[in-house]
């Protein structure tokens, strides 16, 4: 349940909310005159150049969850955020880097795709959709309620409402024009958010003396605060399990295959990943250290929150100036909306590309487009309603869905396109083990014994795919015929 | 021992999460730029187009002469 955090509207709040909230429509708008077929709307009809291409990944990568849960998490562990998360998800984009090349000679636009094309089974198409359908309709629940708890608190404006006007929003733009508004947006969103949250460090370290004094500080607060593992709370085991939870979403997230198909050739693929690598990692320790600073600040001013997804929201409130607050807002509502709208485009290449499409495979290309919009829309409007009243904090559903995206694809598909002779029914029952396995475990309590989820989803997936290729390579020599589409 | 008022440890691990992020950045920089090699699909045209006039011709392809 969301708690309302009590404040005061403000309008320059409000005012800076409304007009973004235009700006966007806007573009969603132009976006659509854009929008000419199919491939248009689900990728950027492949022609997305490296500058676009980069700047719409940093901002697709930065979310809600990195810029409320991110900060939130620091205010209840500290820096060792950085150590089991943080680090796992820049190594996964660099991981990412160097695969990519092969993923994108292999010319599939989803990851469902790209397994029905390693394994030869179609089948696999609508099976790995419905896994990412329900990861990208969790992370848009997140999405939501990041958005809406933050303009809630700046704004004034009731949650129940303000979740519905977010939702109603990104929905019309991201219906619109597909992937061509989602991209345009991005360049606008990424920019404004790094320059805002280098601003706001800034700020925070002018008004606080020095990088220094703020880390003093927050180590004055309980020395865990700065330490990697929070002294002894995170066992080596745990951050290796979580390490290899974030490295793996990088390689398994619907939007990120959606977006390397977008890329014109392989030099684009490969410099959107390498640029954007080096600035989400500058970034990320920024924002970590931001979270420093908004802890130490609020806690110095006596405005400790309960609840840790409300400490940003609170800083911008109570702490900053106005006109700050305003820079930061932007920041926040860009880094929100532009992955919002990433995640629920991915909805709807999935139902209508990867789902649609096996089920009805001389669909025109109207009716998937039709489908894909109808599918946004449906999507948008169901995960709008849950976030009214979220089942778990956003780094809760964060987790959990990182594990769920880990378990079932990382090692069968990663494998598969290397190990062309892999067979194919080995590669779909993996998938299903590591998926049932590792959310089994983490919804049950976290794993088996001493054992985390993700190990268990990752190692039962590992164990499938070699126990299923030699058993069934010896019994048959069947395996999918690979296709072509 | 700190830097930046935190500890060495948790400094370096400021320091691995950028290097991290950045591994795809230095390969793109020291293989692609300064040693000059092909991408994947460019090393398929580079291939395509060193072929002799004989296997253009076998692929339908017209021959300057």
């Amino acid at each position: 349940m969301i708690d309302q955090i009590p404040g005061d509207a403000n309008p320059y709040y409000l005012a800076a909310f409304v007009l973004y909230l235009l700006l966007v429509l806007g573009i969603g708008l132009w976006g659509y005159t854009k929008t000419d077929d199919v491939m248009d709307f689900w990728v950027f009809g492949q022609e997305m150049g490296p500058t676009l291409a980069t700047w719409s990944l940093v901002a697709n990568f930065v979310s809600s969850v990195s810029v409320i849960g991110f900060i939130g998490a620091v205010y209840v562990e500290g820096y060792s955020f950085m150590t089991h998360t943080i680090f796992g998800l820049m190594l996964g984009v660099s991981g990412l880097y160097f695969v990519v090349g092969r993923v994108r000679e292999l010319n599939v636009l989803t990851l469902p795709d790209m397994i029905a094309k390693t394994t030869g089974y179609e089948i696999a198409r609508p099976i790995s959709g419905s896994v990412l359908l329900a990861n990208g309709w969790l992370y848009l629940i997140m999405q939501l309620v990041g958005a809406s708890l933050l303009v809630t608190t700046i704004t004034g404006v009731p949650y129940e409402y303000m979740v519905w006007v977010i939702g109603v929003v990104f929905i019309i733009y991201t219906v619109l024009g597909g992937l061509v508004s989602v991209a345009w947006t991005d360049l606008l969103q990424a920019v404004v958010m790094v320059c805002a949250v280098v601003i706001a460090l800034v700020y925070m370290i002018s008004d606080m003396g020095s990088l220094t004094a703020i880390n003093t500080e927050f180590a004055a607060l309980d020395s865990a605060m700065v330490h990697p593992t929070h002294e002894g709370t995170y066992t080596a085991l745990m951050i290796a399990a979580t390490i290899v939870a974030f490295f793996g979403t990088i390689f398994t997230e619907q939007n990120m295959l959606v977006r390397i198909a977008a890329t014109k050739d392989v030099r684009t693929a490969k410099i959107h990943l390498a640029g954007a690598g080096v600035i989400l990692s500058v970034f990320y320790s920024v924002l970590i250290l931001l979270g420093g600073a908004t802890t130490v600040a609020l806690l110095d001013s006596g405005l400790g929150v309960d609840d840790p997804d409300a400490a940003f929201p609170v800083l911008i409130t109570d702490y900053v100036s106005t006109g700050i607050g305003v820079v930061i807002i932007l920041a926040v509502m860009s880094a929100i909306l532009s992955t919002t709208d990433t995640r629920l485009h991915s909805t709807g290449i999935t139902t209508a590309r990867d789902i649609y499409s096996y089920f009805k495979p001389d669909a025109s290309e109207r009716r998937l487009m039709r489908v894909s919009r109808v599918a946004t829309v449906f999507f948008g409007v169901t995960a709008t309603a849950a976030a009214v009243n979220p089942p778990g904090t956003i780094i809760e559903l964060y987790q959990l869905r990182a594990v769920l995206l880990t378990s079932a694809f990382l090692l069968p598909v990663y494998v598969a396109i290397y190990w062309t002779d892999l067979d194919g029914r080995a590669v779909v029952t993996a998938i299903i083990g590591g998926a049932v396995l590792g959310l089994g475990t983490d919804l049950a309590g976290g794993g088996i014994g001493a054992i985390p989820s993700t190990f268990v989803g990752v190692g039962v997936a590992i164990l499938i795919l070699l126990a299923g290729h030699y058993l069934l390579s010896s019994s048959d020599k069947g395996g999918g015929v690979v296709t072509n589409n | 021992m700190t830097i930046l008022g935190m500890p060495e440890a948790m400094f370096a691990v400021f320091v691995a999460t950028i290097l991290a992020g950045s591994l795809g950045a230095f390969h793109y920089v020291i293989v692609h730029v300064l040693l000059g090699k092909p991408f994947r699909d460019e090393a398929e045209t580079a291939v395509t187009s060193g072929d002799g006039p004989e296997a253009i011709a076998e692929r339908g392809g017209e021959v300057d002469d």
